[in-house]
């Protein structure tokens, strides 16, 4: 901040009087003015998107504590007055849907786990190493993010049907990667981009074979940016709905397509019950962002910036 | 080190990848499920073994019926029957998908306007022969027919129609259903001036359902289709678009109603009339605070151009078809058995109210004793038709460019003759397709 203060000299005497002057104070008492307004917009609009964020997180909680007939009420009231349990209840005696909430956590787990192995390793060699056709594979694998959902959800029914996958994990966790690989491969590439070559040089210096270094030496360093890519995939194959429905059936579906056979139905939607279980099975999403969220932010933006 | 950044260079060679990618997945996806979909049309057909498909299997209200008529089968014949099922809303494409790999067998419950689409696979079993065993009403068998052949027994046979609260009607001073669009109107403007809110009538207004408009074009005397000429677009269907603009002008229809919307609405008693499914009254009945909300629910004929003309209806309902191949004979029996089996077909009207397609369950006593399903029959049902549109495996997008542009009209956007022009483009677009 700039001095206020003014130094002006004392008639007849040679000295100097140092002294504030009125326009300092009013200029400083400005400045505290503004910048209280500032933090006041500031917190205001915070607030402001911060309510429209939650609102629909409320609206799933006062659904799912409303009794059908308070849902149904027209106009809709935004606080309930009749407020139940019952719909949480009736979720924890539901065995089927915990048998969904258990294939989910099974197959977005392991589409997590594959796909950042998979991309590790594909990132590291398209970081790292120089070969012919780099640069077109790197292309290609990304290339596999324009095709239609719809397209490759045909192609993969036609291959999984011919190969006896269909129903199984297997055909899940393989389609569930086909759509979060290739972001994760390219994420990490970025994240390996700025991991200096010097460091490899150096540990290859002291020994190490390729396969050390990334291990002991690359992988520690780009942890978190490997946390964020399976955080991504874990949370992409835990709400995919359209691959779910069509290449498991009823006994390893997970919950996307299981909540949705069970409350929605030709004449009515269960709201309130719906919005029990979905509130229910957000936790362990909640739970995994609230434990790794310091990572996602670092491991998303790694590589954005070159040193 | 290398740069992440994409080049200009290499975003046409990733466009390029990307296209050969496509053509790659299309080729792929033409040549590998030839081996699956054998099975389809091969297999056991002496199987007694064999697949159900039915969206009712996921539900909460119907699972427990269906239940009961696969484990009496199961037991009395020494079969084993899987129960297979999609939610409602991705049914058909599921159903689909599934179908043309040679996934599904035995027997598939479909919405009769599902129908078309499904039998134009040639997937399906012709079952002309085994309908005349069943006993069913002429516009039951007609609901289970595509290009002359039977391909569905049809399990449930209803309509789309207007239910009114005889409770409002009577608060209005309104003694008796109106029959003509004119008493129509001047019903809704008794209702109207009651006040507290009320819509008189909880029309479609959201695209999800505006397909409701299709009987009302037809009362004003539009075809749809004729042969393979949409006749959308005609004065007819301009009047009806006109008229339903001017209920919504004179809010004696709401904007934004879809169904749930206008059950809720009936449900509060803020609604005189909505048109649903005969399943509607249990629906909307369950989901009201008034208990005897029930019994003030009357099904009504819809209002007529002029005194004496057909009143219109969509037909509405479910039938269940075989899939050619592995078990089809037993699924036969069995869609036979639950579809005309007076005994079957009464328990599942009992726990469902869902009207029987044969005559014998029609008048058994606990379905003739049930008048609001009587009088739905001979009200509503009798005269219904199904939509021209069904024939045609786009008929939901069919459905929602006319809606669209009856929407469009609802909220002043476009006038209803450029609006049904547009409309009519687009059908023939589609149809062409």
């Amino acid at each position: 901040m700039t001095s206020t203060t003014s130094t002006t000299p004392l008639s007849g005497t040679g000295r100097h009087r140092t002294r504030t002057a009125p326009a300092g104070r009013t200029s400083r008492r400005r400045i505290r003015k503004d910048l209280l307004r500032s933090r006041i917009a500031a917190w205001s609009a915070v607030l402001v998107i911060g309510a429209f964020g939650m609102l629909p997180v409320y609206w799933l909680l006062a659904t799912a504590l409303s009794s059908p007939e308070q849902t149904f009420q027209f106009p809709p009231k935004l606080v309930p007055t009749d407020i139940t349990f019952d719909n949480f209840t009736a979720l924890a005696e539901n065995e089927q849907l915990i048998s969904y909430l258990v294939n989910s956590l099974i197959v977005a787990s392991i589409t997590a786990v594959l796909s950042v192995v998979v991309a590790t390793y594909m990132g590291y060699s398209f970081s790292k190493f120089r070969y012919r056709g780099r640069r077109s594979l790197m292309h290609l694998v990304l290339a596999s993010q324009m095709f239609p959902q719809a397209l490759l959800l045909v192609t993969l029914y036609a291959v999984f049907s011919s190969f006896g996958l269909l129903n199984t994990y297997t055909a899940l966790v393989l389609s569930f990667t086909t759509f979060t690989m290739p972001l994760c491969v390219w994420m990490l590439k970025g994240i390996f981009d700025t991991i200096p070559d010097a460091l490899l040089e150096a540990a290859s210096i002291d020994g190490a074979s390729r396969w050390r270094t990334l291990h002991s030496v690359v992988a520690p360093l780009a942890a978190p940016g490997m946390i964020a890519a399976g955080l991504f995939a874990f949370v992409r194959g835990w709400n995919d709905f359209i691959f779910a429905v069509t290449l498991a059936d009823k006994e390893k579906q997970t919950l996307p397509p299981g909540l949705v056979s069970t409350y929605i139905g030709e004449f009515q939607t269960a709201w309130p019950e719906l919005m029990a279980a979905s509130l229910v099975v957000s936790v362990p999403v909640v739970i995994a962002f609230m434990f790794l969220q310091r990572y996602l932010v670092g491991g998303m933006t790694a590589g954005s910036v070159k040193s | 080190m290398t740069t992440s950044g994409i080049s200009r260079r290499g975003a046409l060679r990733m466009f390029g990848i990307g296209a050969l990618g496509v053509a790659g997945a299309g080729v792929l996806g033409a040549c590998a499920p030839s081996g699956a979909s054998s099975s389809s049309n091969g297999g056991d057909t002496k199987s007694k073994d064999f697949d159900f498909t039915s969206w009712s299997l996921n539900e909460e209200a119907a699972k427990p019926a269906i239940e009961k008529i696969i484990k009496a089968w199961e037991k009395a014949e020494g079969s084993r029957i899987r129960a297979v099922s999609y939610p409602y809303n991705e049914y058909l494409s599921q159903l689909t998908l599934k179908l043309g790999g040679g996934e599904t067998t035995g027997a598939v419950h479909l919405d009769i306007a599902w129908l078309a689409a499904v039998a134009q696979m040639g997937k399906l079993a012709d079952l002309s022969a085994v309908a005349l065993k069943g006993g069913y009403t002429n516009v039951a068998l007609d609901s289970g027919m595509y290009d002359g052949k039977q391909y569905g027994l049809p399990w449930n046979t209803g309509s789309i129609g207007v239910i009114a609260n005889s409770k409002l009607l009577a608060k209005a001073g309104i003694k008796k259903h109106p029959t003509t669009i004119e008493e129509f109107e001047d019903a809704l403007r008794e209702l109207k001036g009651l006040g507290g809110g009320i819509v008189p009538y909880a029309a479609a207004t959201k695209v999800a359902q505006l397909k409701d408009i299709f009987p009302w074009m037809q009362t004003f005397g539009c075809t749809l289709l004729e042969g393979n000429k949409v006749t959308i677009g005609d004065d007819a269907s301009v009047d009806a678009v006109t008229w339903y603009k001017k209920l919504h002008d004179e809010k004696l229809i709401a904007a934004d109603v879809d169904r749930f919307d206008a059950r809720a609405l009936f449900g509060q008693g803020k609604a005189a009339f909505y048109d649903d499914a005969i399943i509607g009254k249990g629906v909307t009945a369950a989901q009201s605070k008034d208990k005897t909300l029930a019994d003030a629910m009357q099904p009504m004929k819809r209002p007529v151009l002029r005194a004496g003309d057909k009143p219109q209806a969509l037909l509405w309902g479910g039938v269940i078809a075989i899939v050619k191949g592995k078990g089809q004979d037993a699924a036969t029996q069995f869609a036979l058995h639950a579809t005309s089996d007076r005994a079957t077909t009464t328990q599942y009207f009992t726990e469902r109210a869902l009207p029987p397609s044969t005559t014998a369950g029609l008048s058994d006593p606990k379905v003739a004793e049930d008048t609001f399903t009587t009088q739905w029959t001979e009200k509503i049902t009798d005269t219904a038709t199904g939509s021209p549109f069904w024939q045609y495996a786009q008929n939901a997008q069919i459905e929602e460019a006319v809606a669209k542009q009856v929407q469009a009209v609802l909220v002043g956007k476009e006038k209803p003759k450029d609006a049904m022009r547009k409309a009519a483009e687009e059908v023939t677009d589609l149809i062409k397709r």
